[in-house]
């Protein structure tokens, strides 16, 4: 049983009206695996989360959990349980009650039932807090209540819904934790539906990035970072530079570009031929300046802006010869920052060759720029 | 500890109610209860105080008689209309998607129409030459009109009813609409289904909604004396017809103020003790 996956969507659209919330998603998700739904809002990652849930049916395609088709059981046949992103608790009954609520359902005995309560406030560490009301509890304490609730039939897989959303930051890292160690103990799968990249990055084994309802990637946080498949997943994902550019040459396992009239080399596999337009991605913290090494690209350029953010300093640059409007951030260690640097000066960004993402043109559209870190 | 100027705003802003309900609610009962003391003589009232009015109640046994029928009356017709209310509010919340404010404007719109309308409408349904007879005639059931349907509690406890629906559906539509939809979908994900949903959280949430709707129906059954005096005949004599009698016909008042006042004590005590119910959290359906 344990090889079999614990989830497996298979070409699953839902469509309202005339409106796509999500198309084609086709996914296996293994037992014990911390998997997540990861999009701007509107995404359709909510609505695919509903579908597992069987609260809502799947216009096309099926969905398997644990090997069976479960396309017209309802919600409350489906051995998967799901964290409401404003933790739905019943505000009638108190916390044992709320927690007991999936055993009655079962018809478990109450007798039967406390210890499995107990297992779980403990897991949360919420124990002696069985007889408070909902009302009483922080957001915090809510959300953990939530989880002991979810827990308690110990489900095929834990369906999570922006389940940190409602929390302040700090709380949010801290819960995060809570989760991932919890998820860890007791080894079942989760599904987890995010908006927030650092989130996901920091807890998932995969991650699916979606947009408009499409899945534009499903793969390991470090691939889904370093080797982004779709513009899209590069600008959501990370800081990244984005610079219009053509191709001049294409050698398969490299590939010289233009930008403007600057040289950029590439040392990846670009998938468009030579005189094509391109979108060039550079990771904003793989910049340097004045590098100290070589380096395959280095261009000359003026210092435009220089902001201190703590740990480090985020250093805008217009390379020279490069089209209006072009500009190259660089994200550079505080200790690594050469204080000497000043507004207007002359200087040198360079990155290597592997640092190099290339994207057909077309893709710019659905680059989601930002300033600075999200959330 | 308030400064002055806090406690004087308060002092005003405290005003306003204060006058609305001693005018309207302290001083008009006071005079009720004050009368309830006082005796009639002929067409004359007697202002020296007396327990005769409240002595007359608790011996001659017809006032509690008439009393506990009425209660018993009310209290059907407040079921009645719950169980005919409720239906339709779960259905109007719950399950239509579109219109749903046209629809609620359909279920409240009878309170538009005149009361005394709608009390002949019901005599022209259920009298002998009424729509019912004529059916159950046209279709060869009966072959003279039926006399059950008119003059009889049946009449009332139908026709209140139909009066009821209306303050039953008000309160609970609106309890029903505050509750959040994720809590169905979250019982229906830890393996509710709508049933149990239903006994499990809805009704329970929507308890205060149901305390406000019982409580104004049987109030509403309890005083009325219309219908009783149009469609209950010689066995729908209620309370309210005492009261009203003893100020319409009898003309005396402090006995009609003393039967009134003890209807408001019991409509208070049942508020009293239906208000400890009405609350959602950690109320008694909870547990």
């Amino acid at each position: 049983m344990s090889t079999e996956n614990a989830i497996e969507l298979r070409g699953v659209s839902k469509r309202f009206e005339e409106v796509t919330a999500v198309a084609e998603f086709n996914v296996e998700i293994r037992q014990g695996e911390f998997f997540s739904l990861l999009g701007p809002s509107g995404c359709g990652k909510t609505t695919t989360l509903r579908m597992i849930a069987g609260l809502e049916q799947p216009t096309e395609g099926e969905i398997l959990l644990e090997g069976t088709d479960v396309s017209g059981t309802p919600a409350y046949r489906r051995n998967v349980n799901t964290v409401f992103q404003d933790y739905a608790l019943f505000p009638h009954m108190s916390v044992r009650k709320n927690i007991y609520f999936p055993l009655k359902m079962k018809k478990v005995p109450l007798s039967e039932a406390a210890p499995r309560i107990e297992r779980v406030l403990r897991l949360v560490n919420m124990e002696g807090f069985a007889n408070r009301l909902p009302q009483q509890l922080s957001g915090g304490q809510r959300q953990r209540i939530a989880l002991a609730r979810s827990l308690v039939n110990e489900p095929a897989a834990l369906l999570l819904d922006e389940p940190l959303g409602a929390l302040d930051f700090k709380l949010r890292v801290a819960m995060q934790k809570v989760l991932k160690d919890i998820q860890r103990n007791v080894g079942i799968t989760f599904i987890y539906v995010t908006h927030d990249q650092s989130e996901a990055m920091t807890m998932s084994d995969r991650i699916a990035v979606m947009k408009d309802g499409v899945t534009h990637q499903i793969d390991t946080p470090d691939r889904i970072y370093n080797n982004p498949a779709t513009a899209f997943v590069a600008s959501f994902i990370g800081d990244m530079n984005f610079l219009g550019g053509r191709v001049t040459e294409n050698r398969g396992a490299s590939c010289t570009l233009e930008i403007g009239k600057a040289r950029v080399t590439a040392s990846r596999e670009v998938p468009l031929r030579a005189g094509e337009e391109a979108l060039v991605c550079i990771r904003t913290e793989r910049v340097q300046i004045n590098p100290h090494r070589e380096v395959a690209n280095v261009l000359e350029a003026t210092l435009e802006r220089i902001v201190y953010r703590g740990t480090d300093y985020e250093a805008t640059c217009r390379p020279a010869g490069a089209p209006e409007g072009a500009e190259v951030r660089a994200i550079i260690q505080a200790v690594a920052w050469d204080p000497q640097l000043r507004v207007g000066d002359r200087v040198q960004v360079a990155w290597s060759g592997e640092d190099v993402i290339v994207f057909p043109a077309a893709e710019a559209g659905d680059v989601i720029r930002y300033s600075g870190e999200a959330g | 500890m308030a400064r002055q100027g806090t406690s004087f705003r308060e002092f005003i802003k405290g005003i306003p109610i204060t006058v609305w309900l001693l005018a309207l609610v302290v001083v008009p009962l006071g005079f009720t209860f004050v009368m309830s003391f006082y005796s009639s003589s002929g067409l004359m009232i007697d202002t020296r105080l007396t327990l005769l009015n409240y002595r007359r109640f608790f011996t001659d046994s017809l006032y509690p008689r008439i009393l506990f029928k009425s209660m018993r009356l009310a209290l059907l017709i407040s079921m009645l209309s719950i169980a005919a209310a409720f239906p339709l509010a779960y259905l109007v919340s719950f399950k239509i998607r579109r219109g749903r404010n046209f629809l609620f404007m359909l279920c409240i719109i009878p309170l538009w129409v005149s009361y005394l309308v709608r009390i002949i409408a019901w005599r022209t349904i259920l009298g002998n030459r009424g729509v019912i007879n004529s059916a159950l005639m046209a279709i060869g059931l009966i072959r003279e009109p039926i006399t059950v349907f008119l003059y009889n509690q049946f009449a009332i406890a139908i026709t209140l009813t139909y009066i009821c629906i209306p303050f039953v559906f008000i309160p609970l539509y609106t309890a029903l609409e505050k509750i959040p939809r994720n809590l169905l979908d979250a019982a229906n994900d830890l393996g509710a289904n709508e049933v149990r949903t239903f006994v499990n959280v809805v009704l329970p949430l929507s308890l205060p909604g149901l305390i406000t709707g019982f409580i104004f129906s049987f109030i509403i059954a309890l005083g009325d004396y219309i219908i009783p005096l149009q469609l209950g005949g010689t066995e729908g004599i209620m309370f309210g017809n005492l009261v009203w009698s003893q100020f319409g016909f009898a003309f005396n008042w402090p006995f009609g103020a003393a039967l009134g006042f003890i209807l408001f004590v019991i409509a208070v005590v049942i508020l009293g003790v239906t208000a400890r119910f009405g609350t959602t959290e950690g109320g008694f359906l909870g547990e």
